[in-house]
């Protein structure tokens, strides 16, 4: 692959001002993710794995460090231009799915393209071929509440996937989610990453991160040796 | 690079914000229907406003027009320091004969005065005439009034108080319905007069009371004086025609010292009488028009700011519900500019929508209000633009800050916001 090194952090702490005190959520991650990988990073509750993730994410922007995606340095951009590369470049899946209530399967898938230059046949045309390959062919036109949990997170994973990312997050996907249709999901996922999409997975769940070839445990903010 | 750096994209995108802004507006159908409901009684008042303020002002035009610019009308006594029924009677036959025979310029000099409710019978039918007009030879002219039929009192008529008379069109038309009135004699009160000529339809009605114009008998002035045992000597009001009606200040001025003259008042002394023209009224006019815009106009404002906060309110609500919607379509790539974007659309596709439904509203109450005689409205497309650029304007300002809130909210607090 070209661009070998996908992502690469350096030094990144988080703190947050709670009232009058600040937190240290992050204290001082380096890490490097490369094309490819599947990583799991794993730790209990407040251990920093969602902040880390939403910096991965460019959801949020760290307090101090350097993040390099892509070889960009996306630590000084501007708010406009992080959308504009979240909307290319990376694919978020929930523990909630967050699909909107009011729309069909298929318009949820769209969402993202709709933020970005694919013209509206084209987009449709992609979401509903997506929609297919997650199984979800004969259900594109039902609204969220007419679908399982699993299928609503085929959706969210359709979604994630339609503006062909270069990085897929997936923050506790199967938290929500009972075992058999977890293995269900995870092994989708697995599917998806074989075909060439770099994952990270953030869970607590051992049996889940196994799915992962990497992992990497956090604990207090700091990447614990493993 | 953004999504929307060349015109084409930010077209795109402005076509797709608006579309997604349609669908939220559906899927939340209530709260929708109430934003317009608010936004709409505030644009109905608005209408109202607009509506009203042109028909005060086409009144204004007809009165005006009605009243001629070439023409003078003098009452007697003072009416700035007097009520109309306490006017004292000060124009005597002797002015109106002098003026006639010195006023430079006026070429028709008719004196005249009224009787209130007098009853009129023809034939059975009985009606009550709110007033009887005495008047010389010229009256219709004088009024630029013309004749349907029949003709005008002549000097002789004035001179003997023959018992003729003129009948207006809606006296006319509920005394004789289709016939000819001409020549027909009826009484009024228990005075036989004959019909020599009916005016035609002239269909404006009197400075702000509720009687037509057109709800009149005319009789010699003489014959009202004598038969209806009113004083002699004085009259009520004058009217006056001129030639050249650009030099009328100039008219204005040769008749009012002529009359202070006639009456011996020294320098110093009030008028005892008061000229109108059509400057004078429309001045009053336009007074009233704008004491009729400032009572409306904040009438409306109050009702504009009531449903805009109405509009931002539900708006509020709208985006705190919708945390999770917001949050997410920033996950995947949503700029601020976006959010934004769609939360002004769907608050100004509301308030248009409110604006359609309020001119609806305004125009019925107008016709209503118009229907019982409180207001004279004029329907223009001067209400639509209003309209549309209030609701607007109500849309923008009063959504902003929903809209903001939503543009601003962080992308995480937002997803999380849900639970």
């Amino acid at each position: 692959m070209v661009d070998q090194r996908l992502a690469e952090l350096e030094g990144i702490t988080k703190t947050y001002k709670q009232a009058d005190r600040e937190i240290e959520v992050l204290k001082g991650i380096s890490l490097s993710i490369d094309s490819g990988e599947f990583i799991a990073l794993q730790g209990p509750s407040g251990s920093g794995k969602s902040t880390l993730m939403h910096i991965l994410g460019l959801l949020d922007r760290p307090s101090k460090g350097r993040y390099l995606l892509r070889q960009q340095d996306v630590s000084a951009l501007s708010d406009n231009a992080l959308s504009a590369i979240r909307n290319r470049t990376v694919g978020f899946i929930f523990q909630t799915f967050y699909l909107i209530p009011y729309v069909s399967a298929v318009e949820n898938v769209m969402l993202p393209g709709l933020y970005s230059r694919t013209a509206a046949r084209e987009l449709r045309h992609r979401a509903e071929q997506i929609l297919d390959q997650v199984g979800l062919g004969d259900r594109m036109h039902f609204r969220p509440n007419q679908l399982s949990g699993g299928q609503q997170q085929r959706v969210a994973m359709a979604r994630a996937l339609v503006n062909d990312p270069r990085l897929l997050l997936a923050d506790e996907p199967t938290g929500q989610l009972d075992s058999q249709t977890s293995g269900e999901i995870m092994r989708l996922i697995t599917q998806i990453h074989e075909q060439g999409l770099t994952v990270v997975l953030v869970t607590h769940d051992d049996e889940i991160a196994g799915y992962a070839r990497r992992r990497i445990r956090l604990s207090d903010g700091c990447i614990s040796p493993s | 690079m953004t999504v929307a750096s060349r015109p084409v994209d930010l077209l795109r995108q402005a076509w797709r914000i608006g579309q997604m802004a349609l669908t939220a507006l559906w899927a939340y159908k209530l709260r929708s229907f109430f934003v317009v409901l608010g936004v709409a009684l505030g644009i109905a008042s608005l209408t109202v406003i607009v509506a009203a303020v042109d028909g005060a002002e086409r009144k204004a035009m007809e009165i005006v027009k009605w009243f001629g610019p070439d023409a003078a009308f003098v009452l007697g006594g003072d009416i700035q320091s007097r009520a109309v029924g306490k006017r004292t009677l000060t124009l005597s036959y002797k002015d109106a004969q002098k003026l006639r025979e010195s006023l430079p310029g006026a070429y028709l000099v008719v004196p005249m005065r009224g009787k209130g409710n007098v009853t009129v019978r023809y034939r059975g039918k009985s009606r009550q005439v709110p007033v009887i007009v005495g008047a010389t030879a010229g009256y219709a002219e004088v009024w630029n009034w013309p004749l349907a039929e029949g003709r005008d009192f002549t000097e002789e008529d004035v001179q003997k108080g023959a018992k003729v008379g003129l009948i207006g069109d809606l006296v006319a038309e509920d005394l004789f319905a289709s016939e000819s009135p001409v020549g027909r004699t009826i009484f009024v009160d228990q005075v036989p007069v004959q019909i020599v000529g009916r005016l035609s339809y002239r269909g404006v009605t009197g400075g702000g009371g509720s009687s037509s114009v057109d709800d009149r008998i005319i009789l010699p002035i003489t014959t009202l004086t004598q038969r209806f045992n009113l004083n002699r000597k004085y009259f009520r009001a004058l009217r006056v025609k001129f030639y050249a009606p650009e030099n009328m200040e100039a008219h204005v001025a040769n008749l009012r010292s002529l009359l202070r003259h006639l009456h011996n008042l020294q320098p110093g002394e009030p008028d005892d009488f008061s000229i109108l023209t059509a400057d004078e009224i429309l001045k009053f006019l336009s007074m009233f028009k704008g004491g009729l815009m400032l009572f409306l106009g904040i009438t409306a404002l109050v009702a504009i700011i009531v449903g805009g906060f109405v509009l931002a309110n539900l708006f509020y609500l709208s985006v705190t519900e919708r945390r999770s919607e917001i949050g997410l379509k920033k996950s995947v790539g949503a700029p601020d500019w976006a959010i934004l974007m769609q939360v002004l659309t769907e608050s100004v596709f509301l308030s248009l929508a409110g604006a359609l439904l309020g001119v609806i509203l305004g125009l019925s109450l107008g016709q209503l209000m118009a229907q019982l005689g409180v207001l004279e409205i004029l329907i223009s497309w001067k209400v639509f633009i209003f309209s549309t650029l209030a609701a607007t304007f109500m849309g923008l300002v009063f959504g902003l800050r929903p809209a903001r809130t939503a543009a601003g909210m962080p992308p995480i607090e937002a997803l999380k916001g849900e639970h």
